[in-house]
């Protein structure tokens, strides 16, 4: 057999095999805390390192950037919904907030893309946690 | 770290479609390829766009 087929027979073998409720949740959760930690407990290591090199870097170009971190006492619901986003970025946000960084500058010249920056991070971990859990159910390849 | 707007414009695309070819489509060269059409259409349409705020009345 040869080598490209014997790589997609074990890959077809991982996906037909349903996970348990809780190794899809560790798989999730996993995948939130680390960006791209789900795909490699799959298996996926390039795409794992992949994910995880284009997520941090979004998220520490954020910061190099003065993004906000947004609060959840505001009133607005954007601001809220920033606030989930940049929080969707798992453990990068715990660790910046533990070097001290609460916030960033709004007057700042690039603040405003600072905060893309660290708001699109967030999204692409809510998609790439929406891939492994897709990887793990067996939609998806 | 201030960025000109092309140069973050030109980052926020390239980290975007990393993501969005790594997680799209089977195989590599269709990863690659995906990725690469989502970068061009990134900066493609921000640019486009750009010009016709250009001539809007301001």
């Amino acid at each position: 057999m040869p080598k490209r087929a014997a790589e997609e027979a074990v890959v077809n073998d991982r996906s037909t095999a349903q996970p348990a409720a809780g190794r899809l949740f560790g798989i999730c959760a996993a995948g939130w805390l680390v960006p791209g930690c789900g795909h490699l407990l799959l298996g996926r290591r390039w795409r794992a390192l992949i994910l995880f090199a284009a997520i941090l870097t979004m998220f520490l170009f954020g910061l190099g950037m003065k993004g906000d971190f947004f609060l959840t006492s505001s009133d607005s619901y954007l601001q809220k919904l920033g606030w989930l986003s940049v929080w969707c970025v798992g453990a990068p946000r715990w660790v910046a907030a533990f070097f001290g960084y609460s916030g960033g500058d709004p007057f700042f010249v690039s603040a405003d893309y600072g905060t893309a920056f660290l708001v699109a991070a967030g999204m692409l971990n809510v998609l790439t946690i929406l891939d492994a859990y897709d990887i793990a159910t067996g939609k998806k390849q | 770290m201030a960025l000109p707007h092309f140069y973050a414009l030109v980052l926020f695309s390239f980290l975007v479609s990393v993501v969005f070819g790594a997680i799209a489509k089977d195989t590599p060269r269709d990863r690659l390829v995906y990725g690469a059409k989502s970068f061009g259409l990134f900066v493609g349409v921000a640019v486009l766009i750009g010009w016709i705020m250009y001539f809007l009345p301001r």
